[in-house]
């Protein structure tokens, strides 16, 4: 039903009640009508009145829908009134009402109003990101820099994760300011972004630039630009961080992948303890390897051939002097069979080395075992994203390790034209030198692939 | 005195009161006088002229007078709010707001609600919560209905008042009970053992634990209707194990008298190794026939979240023939998981001890799940789609046959 353009009185607001086919339902339904169409709030306020002289009384959540449509329309008054009003009716408010206390009032000129809403939120329950996202974008814009952060350090230490907005108002309201603090805080939320692997997009991008560029006397210029394969920014000639880790680093996903993907819960699940033992002394007495090959998903590459004559291509493709392969297999690639023909399985035997696990077992596993335990020059071989080994580690810190060494170590065989894509060379995260930031960004808004990263990047430097 | 209050406050403002005030029966109708803040405007109300400019904001005026007597109200009412009630206040905004969340909600419900992990775990606790109480209600309405019912037509059947003459008398049940239960003695000596094992209890959380256990009720209920029932053994049962609490819930006394064996052992001790098969979906053999020496292990486990395999690897580690039903081949697969209710096993495999006939056992699996039985042989298939293919595409025949032959063979060597 369409909610009418101007105030109606009792007797009208009666007669369309009960031309309406469930006349219990019928204020619900007008005022979600009203918002949606965004009435005038005069019609609105008509509708309450009847209800409020009728029954005596209004319901929480006709209360709560009118006061949607006020956030909607800014009426700080009005959401003032409402505020009182629920205050003195119901011993507490749900979150859905503080939400939209705090939207309205954090936009309006009574902004303060709406941290006190805040704290009356944090005693009931944790308040949710967006609740911190009106606050923080509230008081930055009012200037209250120091304020701001202290309620993003809040919002942080309660396991929330800032929303791109919040990093974006605390850039913008920041541009132009001095101050020795406030430039540490700021150069603090990139490096929050370079911990957690997040890439900002593009208009975040401008207003980090900008800021950059406000700060007085730093001299500040940036560039947008492409990084080349051989990770040297165009534009300053800097070398990027290459894509190893740290010793340190590099034991510890070795020990996960074996604990948690290997072994898991039950090492029965993707093999057997004989097998991977097998398998760890095989992998110990022909150290080191230099590529890896997941020689199933290898063999798929092309349909049109049959899956040895696609392994065998790719072993060809790789072979080259003193280039240690290991490929890895299932026994029932050993029977022959029209896609698995022995003498071009011996052929390749000769230039590889072969590990033929059970068929019920999971050979991406061994996969990564052999690359890890091989060193930090090894990379691997196969188009499949590991998704659900990197499920299988238990910290979201392993995980990024995790990608990151994939990002380094993982080549992709294309099939159309027989590629291959290689690891990057250099880490695409957010990164400093202390006069140069490099900042990888997204061109739009949603990135569709997780696994992508970014190639266009933002470079800062000081001009000394 | 609260009780009287509410009701007070309901007679208020519903049009009673209006009419109580023109009749002057306002002192000895309310002996209160905290809702005489209300009768003014509604008195205002009343005469109100309908030409008369619309007051916006008079709900305002409406709601504050109401308040100020349950302001006073509330204040006396509690000084402090303990964590426990404040959650409920906030459950009560919560319904009053719209959100699924149940009318009545326990003690034992709130703590486990308040245990929650995460917001998300909160809501959907709430939600299921919700549910059951909807359904509660529904079947309380239902079994209301009926017995009105009943009582009408026992009305009439008295009316008409005739007595039928029968050669037996009416004890149904328990001549059935005692039939059943003699059979089911019967394959407690003679029958083929059939294999709960119910060592995954650390893999499941007490929901499913619970579902579990309700799935096992139901196997065993129609293994003891069947014609030739199995001689159940649950294995690896563990005394005062979750299992254990849950079957007591559903049995009470009966769980002392079930014609089952309950052991701690595996049932590697028990039985030799070589006629154990476990049946899991996971497993890369399929079962081509029902083999009637052989005894066959369903593990006990709900898996609602994704762990694939958690069987396969236990019969792995002892060693033991697996086999999965030959879904895929009988049936032509929609959607969903390829692991089945714990009961709908039970009926699929006292079917085929039955008859052997895999039609009639796989009518059990879910329709939701396939499209239809795979009637005819291969070949005849591939006819019919090859004609499809000929009117629709034109195709050449034997090109579209050999690319179906292909396909076909290469979807069975997958599974």
């Amino acid at each position: 039903i369409q909610p009418p353009e101007k105030p109606l009185q009792a007797e009208e607001w009666n007669r369309l009640k009960e031309s309406f086919q469930s006349p219990e339902l019928f204020e619900e339904v007008m005022f979600n009508n009203m918002i949606r169409c965004n009435s005038p709030i005069d019609v609105a306020k008509s509708l309450l009145t009847h209800v409020a002289k009728s029954n005596g009384d209004i319901a929480y959540n006709l209360l709560v829908k009118y006061l949607a449509l006020c956030v909607q329309q800014h009426q700080t008054s009005e959401i003032r009134d409402v505020y009182d009003i629920m205050k003195s009716r119901f011993k507490m408010l749900e979150s859905g009402a503080y939400n939209l206390f705090i939207r309205g009032l954090s936009n309006s000129d009574q902004w303060r109003m709406a941290l006190t809403l805040l704290e009356e939120v944090k005693k009931l329950m944790i308040p949710s990101r967006t609740n911190y996202e009106s606050c923080i974008t509230a008081a930055s814009r009012h200037q209250e820099m120091n304020l701001a952060f202290e309620l993003y350090h809040e919002m942080l230490a309660k396991d929330l994760v800032p929303t791109l907005d919040v990093l974006q108002a605390l850039f913008v309201f920041s541009r132009g300011m001095e101050g020795a603090e406030l430039q540490k805080e700021l150069f603090g939320i990139l490096l929050y972004l370079r911990e957690n692997q997040i890439y900002p997009h593009k208009t975040l991008m401008r207003n980090i630039k900008l800021w950059f560029e406000s700060i007085p006397g730093g001299k500040w210029r940036g560039h947008l630009t492409n990084i080349k394969d051989s990770g040297q920014c165009p534009v300053c000639n800097h070398q990027l961080e290459n894509s190893d880790l740290t010793e340190e680093e590099y034991s510890n996903l070795r020990e996960r992948i074996i604990r948690d993907v290997i072994h898991g819960t039950d090492t029965f699940r993707k093999t057997s303890p004989q097998e991977f033992e097998a398998f760890q002394t095989f992998v110990e007495n022909r150290l080191p390897f230099d590529i890896v090959i997941d020689g199933l998903n290898v063999s798929h590459i092309k349909p049109r051939k049959t899956q040895c004559e696609n392994l065998f291509h790719a072993v060809n493709c790789l072979a080259k002097e003193n280039v240690r392969l290991l490929v890895l297999g299932r026994k029932h690639m050993l029977i022959n069979s029209s896609n698995w023909r022995r003498e071009i399985m011996k052929e390749m035997q000769n230039k590889a080395d072969f590990f033929f696990a059970e068929n019920i077992s999971e050979d991406d596993a061994f996969l990564l075992y052999a690359t890890l335990r091989s060193g930090k020059h090894c990379k691997f071989v196969t188009r499949d994203f590991l998704r659900d080994h990197k499920a299988c580690l238990s910290d979201s810190l392993t995980r990024h390790l995790f990608r990151k060494w994939q990002r380094g170590h993982q080549i992709v065989m294309f099939s159309s034209f027989f590629i291959q894509q290689p690891a990057f060379r250099f880490d695409c995260v957010v990164q400093t030198t202390g006069d140069t930031w490099h900042i990888p960004y997204k061109d739009t808004f949603e990135e569709k692939y997780s696994y992508r990263v970014p190639r266009k990047w933002l470079c800062l430097q000081q001009k000394r | 005195m609260q009780s009287a209050n509410t009701l007070l406050k309901k007679i208020v403002r519903s049009s009673v009161l209006p009419f109580a005030v023109q009749h002057g029966m306002k002192k000895d109708f309310l002996p209160l006088c905290r809702t005489l803040s209300l009768s003014p405007c509604l008195k205002q109300d009343n005469s109100c002229n309908p030409s008369e400019k619309l007051d916006l904001d008079a709900w305002k005026r409406v709601m504050k007078s109401g308040l100020q007597e349950e302001v006073r109200e509330t204040v006396s009412d509690d000084k402090e709010l303990s964590t426990l009630s404040g959650t409920r206040e906030i459950l009560e905004l919560w319904r009053l707001a719209g959100r699924s969340v149940p009318e009545n909600i326990s003690e034992d419900q709130l703590k486990t609600f308040m245990e929650c992990p995460s917001k998300s775990a909160k809501k959907k606790y709430l939600k299921f919560l919700y549910l059951k109480e909807l359904c509660k209600k529904n079947d309380k309405r239902k079994l209301e209905e009926k017995r009105e019912r009943r009582l009408e037509a026992q009305e009439q059947a008295s009316k008409t008042d005739e007595t039928k003459r029968s050669p037996f008398m009416c004890l149904w049940t328990r001549n059935m009970d005692r039939a059943y239960s003699w059979r089911v003695a019967q394959s407690m000596i003679f029958g083929q053992p059939l294999v709960f094992d119910m060592s995954y209890e650390k893999d499941m959380s007490i929901r499913e634990v619970t579902n579990t256990v309700k799935q096992i009720v139901l196997s065993e209920s129609c293994n003891r209707r069947s014609a030739d029932p199995f001689h159940i053994h649950f294995c690896n049962f563990k005394d005062d194990s979750l299992y254990h609490r849950e079957f007591i819930k559903h049995y009470r006394e009966a769980w002392g008298k079930l014609l089952i064996t309950v052991t701690d052992q595996c049932y590697t001790e028990i039985f030799p190794k070589d006629k154990l098969i476990y049946l899991t979906a996971d497993s890369p053999k399929v079962m081509k026939t029902f083999d009637h020496d052989k005894i066959y292990i369903v593990g006990s486990m709900v898996d609602r979240s994704i762990k694939t395999g958690v069987s396969l690897a236990r019969a792995k580690r002892l060693g033991l023939e697996t086999a999965a039903l030959p879904l895929e081949k009988y049936l032509l697969w929609n959607t969903g998981a390829k692991n089945l209710t714990l009961d709908q096993m039970m009926h699929i495999l006292l079917t085929l001890k039955d008859t052997g006939d895999w039609k009639a056992a796989l009518e059990f699996v879910p329709k939701r799940k396939y499209c239809g039985f795979v009637s005819k042989p291969v070949h005849e298939l591939k006819k019919t789609l090859n004609l499809i293919n000929i009117l629709k595409l034109g195709k050449r025949q034997d090109e579209v046959q050999k690319q179906f032959a292909k396909n076909y063979s290469k979807k069975l060597t997958q599974k």
